[in-house]
């Protein structure tokens, strides 16, 4: 007996396209103390030969929360409130990515996410939703595939 | 010689990276860059009602570390994955100690990577996160 809606195991959200706004990507950098400034400053990241400041390592996830919000404002279902998260009893278990493509500020990508489903741990104690989020660039393609399990303390 | 990914064998450490003291200031400030808005990480009230003593920090905040750790290292363009599993909360005003050792080379698409395992610890010696990069070598 958990609190997830096992319901949504499956359940693959409308795709989302994000800006990845260059003031963002640096105030992120900045806030987690990123020294490299190709984070952070679009000289550097040019002379660098970037395009233009290149997201961090785990920005994905930030790219991923940002879709869900904007997901909300359009009237659907954010990930965390469909599979009925909730937030006193909710800690982040797992988290992982592959890359295969760089994030860019001023790119606009899209991001997608499958629940893959929800398992059971410790006798019950804790319940696991397991989270897929695939972020995607219309020219690029594939990008950043990113796996997460999300767990309830039950008792 | 700096030991470079393609010069890297199992055994070799990276350069270690510490992190904090982790203020209420600084979970704000990533609260709002992050868009993780979790009010367990910034109201100590909801904390308290959720049956905690205090707000504690966001695991993706170590994460990144772990991520800082290895790009420093490797440079952003090497990193082909990175993994982590949250093993114990990271407590407010907490200092992050970041680790990596190369464990491993792997075949994978006809590309060599470094396999590390890297650790995030907090004062007392807790172990916060438990992690895994694949670094390619060229």
């Amino acid at each position: 007996m958990g609190i997830f809606d096992r319901s949504t195991a499956g359940h693959v959200t409308p795709p989302v396209e994000v800006t990845l706004e260059r003031r963002a990507v640096a105030f992120f950098a900045e806030t987690i103390g990123e020294t490299n400034p190709i984070h952070f400053d679009i000289d550097a990241a040019r002379a660098a030969g970037h395009p233009d400041l290149v997201a961090p390592a785990t920005y994905p996830v930030v790219v991923g929360t940002f879709a869900g919000k904007e997901a909300e404002r359009k009237g659907e279902t954010d990930l965390i409130a469909l599979i009925k998260a909730d937030m006193r009893h909710l800690l982040h278990g797992t988290e992982n990515y592959t890359y295969h493509g760089a994030l860019y500020a001023g790119e606009t990508v899209t991001v997608e996410n499958e629940i893959l489903g929800f398992v059971d741990a410790k006798g019950g104690k804790l319940e696991i939703a397991q989270i897929a989020t695939r972020i995607t660039h219309p020219t690029r393609g594939l990008l950043i595939e990113a796996k997460r399990d999300l767990i309830h303390v039950l008792g | 010689m700096t030991m470079t990914p393609a010069t890297a064998k199992p055994g070799d450490t990276i350069p270690p990276l510490t992190f904090g003291p982790i203020s209420r200031t600084t979970l704000a400030l990533y609260a709002g860059a992050s868009g993780d808005h979790n009010p367990i990480h910034i109201d100590l009230d909801f904390a308290k009602g959720a049956g905690f003593d205090d707000v504690f920090a966001h695991g993706m905040l170590s994460m990144a570390q772990l991520g800082r750790l290895v790009t420093d290292w490797a440079g952003q363009d090497k990193l082909a994955a990175l993994s982590t599993r949250f093993t114990a909360i990271t407590p407010v005003n907490a200092t992050v100690t970041c680790e990596g050792t190369v464990t491993d080379t792997v075949e994978k698409d006809g590309e060599t990577l470094l396999k590390l395992t890297l650790s995030a610890t907090i004062d007392d010696g807790t172990q916060t996160l438990k992690g895994e990069a694949l670094v390619r070598t060229a």
